[in-house]
């Protein structure tokens, strides 16, 4: 439990870390230590295979994208940001942290209860049968992402 | 288990808030996804927390896949618009969005 409540620690601050800190490249590695943080703690919930997932496809894939932007965008990391929103957002963060901790479990206390009995199975039954939709829902969604890609970069045509 | 499942929505919601502030206030269009980034990890934490508290954790656990599977999506649609916004802007600022002509 003490880990366990370690781990989430250092998974907020490393979210914080990647919006607060001003270099990209630092804001997208402490995205992807956040990434990684994340996927220990699915692994420590009984979930191997959302914490694979999220350490390779979210920590990996999505990191490289990330960096990938930030290398085909170099002078772009020169945007100013408001010197307001600097100061403020410690401010309002442990604020809410504050408020966060004093409404919750008693937020917590008033969600009803919802009738479901423990599941059968393995993983693959439960995904493959029980959650059949999504998966197509995942492949037309991927579909749809390569399209947009490729029209985003499409060359253009001589009447252009 | 309440208390687990406390500890987690807590911590889900700390990130979701922070991921929200990031959005309000930057102004970089990468910090913005990195922002959104951030709001999808609360809440892919949210789910697998309560599929952990109410033991179902296989069901939360396709949630959460297909989750993954819908953000590399959007990533990677959302990281080719803003290389071509910044190819006709010379610019990651959200606000030179509002200065496009046709």
């Amino acid at each position: 439990m003490i880990l366990q409540t370690a781990l989430l620690i250092g998974l907020v601050i490393f979210s914080v870390l990647a919006i607060v800190l001003k270099d990209l490249l630092k804001s997208a590695i402490s995205l992807a230590g956040a990434s990684l943080l994340l996927g220990i703690i699915f692994f420590r919930m009984n979930a191997p295979y959302a914490g694979v997932f999220e350490i390779s496809v979210v920590a990996g894939l999505i990191t490289v994208l990330f960096i990938l932007t930030i290398a085909l965008t170099k002078s772009g990391d020169e945007v100013r940001e408001s010197k307001l929103v600097n100061w403020a957002f410690p401010l309002v963060f442990v604020a809410f942290l504050v408020i966060d901790a004093l409404v919750m479990k008693g937020l917590l206390g008033k969600v009803p209860a919802l009738a479901s009995g423990p599941e059968a199975g393995t993983f693959g039954e439960v995904l493959w049968r029980g959650r059949t939709l999504d998966l197509v829902g995942q492949i037309a969604v991927i579909l749809a992402g390569v399209f947009a890609v490729l029209a985003l970069f499409r060359k253009r045509d001589k009447h252009d | 288990m309440t208390n687990t499942w406390y500890l987690y929505v807590f911590f889900a919601a700390a990130l979701v808030f922070a991921g929200l502030l990031g959005l309000l206030g930057k102004r970089n269009l990468i910090k913005l996804f990195i922002a959104i980034g951030v709001i999808g990890k609360g809440v892919s934490l949210l789910l697998l927390a309560t599929g952990f508290a109410k033991a179902n954790i296989m069901t939360a656990q396709a949630l959460v896949i297909t989750y993954i599977v819908i953000e590399v999506s959007l990533v990677a649609t959302a990281l080719a618009l803003i290389i071509n916004i910044y190819r006709h802007t010379r610019s990651l600022d959200v606000r030179d969005l509002a200065k496009l002509k046709g």
